[in-house]
This record gives structure tokens, sequence and C-alpha cells, in this order.
């Protein structure tokens, strides 16, 4: 379980325009599917500015909001919500096989 | 095989469909051009049926009265494989959900679904939603006249009507047409009921201000017999009430049920009545002609006579137990006596409730073709069901269905359980739902022991607004968030029947995730200790109370 070492951690996260999929704001101000690409706000007043640039930079988003998240020894991070977790990792289960029989 | 006994759509339908898929193709160009903004947009995706959840756009199909014909059912396949991840979700409102939509892609999907007469229109927001119907209609033996004749007025009457499009909440409508309610009527914001009174004239118990979610109530009897050509004047004279002292300013009080809580029945009805005697002989009134032209379109399929008892069903009875399971569980008896209507369960053990691949929709398509009049509907407890199959025919359904995965002896059983999607996809989920659906439905999974616990309705929702009729399942499992962790909230006695419809009872402190499978386990346990010759679940819980459930409970969690 990651530990989150220094403070209110956050990354700004939102739902690519064109199709959904889950994205957050890099340090370069681009949207990435991957969470270890996310810039990190540190404490609050970081986080509110990261969201102010992720408000600014939602063009191609749906409405941008931070995520708690948790970093460990190695740097890596993990949102603390299940639901954000959820949102990260995808499905909890195993979808139907699109074109198989699951049972045949 | 043509669909013949079917509604089809006439030009006004067809017009209005076309029109609808190009202004929304226009709308969604405009937002990806960025002329639209989120704002502006959202209320014009979610008029096409188009949310925004977890991981992806949703899209939420209307399927009238849960009534498919083989050629529809293949076409959502073909969507589902086209513009989703090839499998989709059956819904407790008889609706079709893909999960996966591109924003991009909805507005081909939506014209595809308009090339088999369908559409994705009010099944968001505060209007009248997709009326459902019992899932037998038109086949079952119990049956006094096919609800779907009235579910289609209902349908054309309520689609984009002008006074009803900005109501205080949502407005779900179910009509039944047998004694046996399998359309749960008594849980909607009104349920209509034929039945025959005493003169041997049909008519609608109209029930109001029934609904689940934060706040559950029973519906009311708000008029014991209507004539049925008066059935819009009186459904609009219930609307405007509503539409005119149903709360606005306060979301979790805005549904039906809470004015008809608030108000009383009695006020209700006055007001109700009174709105009536003022449009009672309006337009609305229903003319023999239009009745008799719309029931045209749901005249019984032409069935040949049929042998109602076969040497190869009998013998394979005996040889095989699971079919014998089947029989028993997954077919119900039809109109006719060479007949019997079968259910396909899309609820193997461990499966996610309801779901089914493209492969698999094309497949029950392929056997309603063959065996069902090219007829298929989808339950309200998240199943497929073919009305129209020949008892000789049975061996072959079953065995079809078992290639598909759907023929699990379970319908009714513990594992066929109602779950809603959950925190896996549901944006304001508390808690995921298919995980312990799937749990749950392994430990139970041999077929015997489901048969020996007998009928018995698990339902679960991830969040208060219960999808998952939890408020009405024998077992109510209620995902909630505690700091951050899942945790399992279980009711006992809820029920759908009519004449039994009754609200669970909460049994204690919620249960933790990895304990639910023990909880339900030990529920069950308890049951088969104490109960008498015949006594189903419910009924033992009704006789002998919570205490023991209870205990058991906290004793194995
Ligand atoms: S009950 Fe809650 S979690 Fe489940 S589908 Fe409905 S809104 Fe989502």
């Amino acid at each position: 379980m990651a530990k989150n070492l220094s403070g209110d951690l956050t990354v700004a996260s939102a739902n690519r325009l064109a199709d959904g999929v889950v994205v957050f704001l890099d340090d370069k101000g681009h949207w990435t599917r991957h969470l270890e690409q996310a810039a990190l706000a540190r404490d609050k007043r970081a986080s509110e500015l990261l969201l102010a640039r992720a408000r600014a930079e939602s063009f191609s988003v749906v409405d941008p909001f931070l995520v708690a998240v948790a970093e460990d020894e190695q740097g890596d991070l993990e949102p603390i919500s299940l639901r954000e977790k959820i949102r990260v990792s995808g499905l909890t289960f195993e979808a139907i096989a699109a074109d198989a029989v699951r049972y045949a | 095989m043509p669909d013949t006994h079917f509604y089809h759509y006439d030009k006004y339908d067809r017009t209005l469909l076309s029109e609808r898929v190009e202004q929304f193709r226009d709308q969604v160009r405009r937002r990806l051009a960025g002329e639209l903004t989120e704002e502006q947009f959202k209320p014009l995706r979610l008029t096409n049926g188009l949310y925004l959840q977890l991981h992806a756009y949703m899209l939420r199909i209307a399927i009238p009265y849960g009534t498919l014909s083989s050629r529809q059912l293949r076409q959502l396949a073909a969507i589902a494989r086209k513009y989703d991840k090839g499998y989709g979700h059956f819904t407790t409102r008889q609706n079709l959900q893909l999960n996966w939509i591109r924003l991009e892609d909805a507005p081909d999907a939506v014209a595809m679904l308009a090339e088999v007469d369908m559409h994705s229109i009010q099944t968001s927001g505060n209007v009248v939603r997709n009326t459902t119907a019992d899932h037998f209609a038109g086949a079952a033996a119990d049956e006094i006249e096919d609800p779907r004749v009235w579910c289609e007025i209902v349908r054309q009457w309520s689609t984009l009507h002008p006074e009803f499009s900005f109501l205080p909440r949502k407005f779900k409508i179910a009509i039944t047409g047998s004694p046996n309610d399998r359309a749960a009527v008594r849980i909607h914001d009104v349920g209509l009921r034929l039945w025959r009174n005493e003169q041997g004239e049909t008519g609608f118990e109209v029930i109001v201000g029934g609904g689940l979610g934060r706040t559950p109530m029973i519906g009311k009897t708000v008029r014991a017999f209507l004539p049925k050509d008066e059935m819009l004047a009186y459904l609009e004279a219930v609307l405007r009430v509503y539409n005119r002292y149903g709360r606005r300013d306060n979301l979790f009080k805005a549904r039906i049920k809470i004015l008809v809580h608030e108000i009383g029945i009695e006020k209700m009805r006055e007001e109700v009545e009174a709105e009536y005697a003022a449009i009672k002989d309006s337009a609305l009134k229903l003319d023999p002609q239009t009745i008799e032209a719309i029931a045209a379109h749901f005249a019984p399929p032409p069935l040949p006579h049929r042998p109602a008892i076969s040497g190869e069903v009998e013998r394979l009875k005996l040889e095989e137990p699971d079919f014998a399971l089947w029989l028993k569980s997954n077919t119900a008896p039809h109109k006719l006596a060479g007949y019997r209507i079968v259910t396909a369960s899309l609820k193997p053990a461990g499966a996610p409730p309801g779901d089914a691949s493209s492969v698999q929709m094309e497949g029950v398509a392929d056997i309603a073709d063959a065996y069902s009049q090219s007829e298929v509907r989808v339950s309200h407890e998240q199943n497929l069901v073919l009305p129209h199959v020949a008892v000789e025919d049975l061996p072959a359904v079953y065995r079809a269905l078992a290639g598909l995965g759907f023929a699990e002896a379970n319908v009714g059983k513990i594992t066929d359980i109602i779950a809603c999607p959950g925190l896996d996809y549901c944006a304001l989920a508390n808690a995921r739902s298919i995980p312990v659906a799937q749990r749950i439905s392994n430990h139970f999974a041999n077929l015997a022991r489901q048969h020996d616990i007998g009928d018995l309705k698990v339902k679960i929702s991830g969040c208060i607004n219960a999808c998952g009729h939890h408020h009405v399942g024998h077992i109510g499992i209620l995902g909630v968030d505690k700091n951050g962790v899942e945790l399992y909230q279980i009711s006992l006695g809820g029920d759908v029947d009519f004449g039994k419809t009754a609200l669970g009872d909460i049994i204690g402190p919620a249960v933790a995730a990895d304990r639910i499978v023990e909880a339900v386990d030990a529920l069950v346990r308890t049951y088969l200790d104490r109960r008498e010759e015949g006594e189903r679940f419910v009924d033992a819980y009704r006789r002998i109370g919570v205490e023991p459930f209870k205990e058991s409970v906290y004793a194995a969690v």
C-alpha cells in the first residue's frame, strides 16, 4: 500500500472529450493516460494552481478535478479513494470477452 | 423471418427519429469543435441517452416495454461490436447500456438504432422514461390482456410531450396485464394493473407514488378501476398534478412519491380526479379504432398446434438432471398448451449479471428465429426471454442456450441476482455491485443446492439510488462508503409480488466487502434450519422475524 509521505498530494484528472478515457495533466500541460506522468501538487497552494491550469487546458477534456494521491518510497503514485483507483486501473472484474462465448 | 407482430414505426416516428439523429450529429460536431461548452452540451447529450461514466461514455438504449425482434437484437449486437467493446448490459428498466461508446461514434451508433426503429431518447432527464411491462406479455398463461398495447400508447403520448419535458424529476411507468405482477407495478411512479371487474370488464388499477431510491415507497391506489379508453386522460391528469405540485426546490424530494406522501393519497386523488374531470372528454379519450390499430401490431403470432407432451422432453428429464431443473426454473406456462415461455439466464455462475456479448446476443436472436417467432423480451430481472417455444423444441433450445452459456437453471434462484453496474462503471456509486454478485454466484453455483434453497431473490445496488432494487430483494444488499471503505448493508424481507409488495428491513450494521458471502451463507443456513414444508426464504423470514437471521449473520462475519 502506497504511503503518503509528504502531505496533501494531488494530481489533476478529467475524462477525454472525444472518448471519455481517464486522463491526467502532465507538467507540460498535456493530458496523458498515465498517472505516473501526472504533474504532482504537493501542497494546497500548488493544488489550486494545478486545478486552475487544468481548467485552462480543458479544451479536449470534460470537467477537470483534483484527485488525492499517495506516493510510495519509489515515487509511484496511487489514488487514495477506491473510486479513483478504479478510474486508473479499470474494471475490477473481467468483462465478457467481446467475441467469445464465455462458457461454450 | 419477418417481424410481423411488432410495433412498426410509421412515417412520423421515422421522420422524427432521423431528424433527431442529424441534430445530435451536429451537436456532437459542435462540441468536438469547441463551439459548445460542456455545460451547454451536457443536457443535449443526456437527452439522447449519452452519459459520461467513470471510464467512458455510456449510451442507454430504450427497449420499449422490453420487447425486441431478433432483427433489433442483432442490430444491438452489431452496434456493441462496432462502437463498443462487443458487449452490453441489460438493465432493471429493460434497457440496454453500452459502456464504452466514444463521443465521436455516438451519432453513428444512434443512426444504426434508428435503422431498426430504436433510439436512446428520453432515457435520461426529468421526463417520462421508457414504459416497462411484464416480460411475459402476450404469452403468459395467466394474462388477462397484453399490456404492451397500452405501453405503446403511453410511448406515443409521452415521447417529446411538450408539457412534460421538464418535470420535477424523472417519471417511470410500468404496466402489467396479469394478476401475477412481473412488472413490479407498485414500485413505480405510476403502475397500471389490468384486471377484470365483477361485470367482466377489464380496466386499470392506477397506482401512484411508488419508487425505490433514497426514500423507498410502495405505491398507493389512486383509482381502483379505470376504463381502458380513459387511460391517457387519466395519466395526463396525474402528470399535470405532479408537474404543478411536485417539489422542484429539493432534488431529493422531487419524485411523485414524496408528493403523494406529503399530501396523502386522498388529497392526491381529489386533485387528480378534479383535473381528470376537466380533460376526460378531450382528444385524449382513446377511440376504439386507435386502440384496435395499435393492438393489431401486437396480435398473437400464428402459433401452429403443437403437442403439449413430448416423449423426448420426458426422456431427457430422466436422463439429464440439469435439464429437468432448467425446465422447472427457466420455463413458464404459455397461453397455449403446446408451448412454454423460456428464460435465457444471463447469470451463469460468476458472470456479471445482465451482461451479454455480441456473439451471445446474436445467438439468442438465432434461437428466437428458429424457435420463438423471432421474438425476444428483456426482463427487469436482467434476463432475456423467448416467449413462444414449442414444448417439443425445448431440448433443442436448451442445448442452443447452453452453447451460449445462457442455460443455467437458476431463474428465480439465489444466483439469479439483480445487480446494478456499481462502482466499476457508475459515477454515482459508493461501492461495487458486480464483483459482489459474482462472488455470491460462485459460492452458490451448485444447481441442486440452489433448487433446494428454492426461490430467493438477491438484489444489489451500489448506492442509495437503488437501480439494483435492493429494497425489494428477499435479500437486499446496498453498497455504502464509510471513510473510503466499501461496506454492504443487508436488508431482508423485501418483495415485489403483487399483494405482497414490501420493503426490506435493514438487519444491522453494514458488513465488510470480504465477509458478504459469509453473511449471505449464514442467512441461507438459518433459513434451511428453520423452514417449514414448502416455505420460501421470504415466507420463513416473515414467520420467524429478523432475530435468528441477524444472530447468524453477525456470528459469521
Ligand atoms: S444504484 Fe447507484 S451505483 Fe448502482 S447504477 Fe444506480 S446510481 Fe449507479
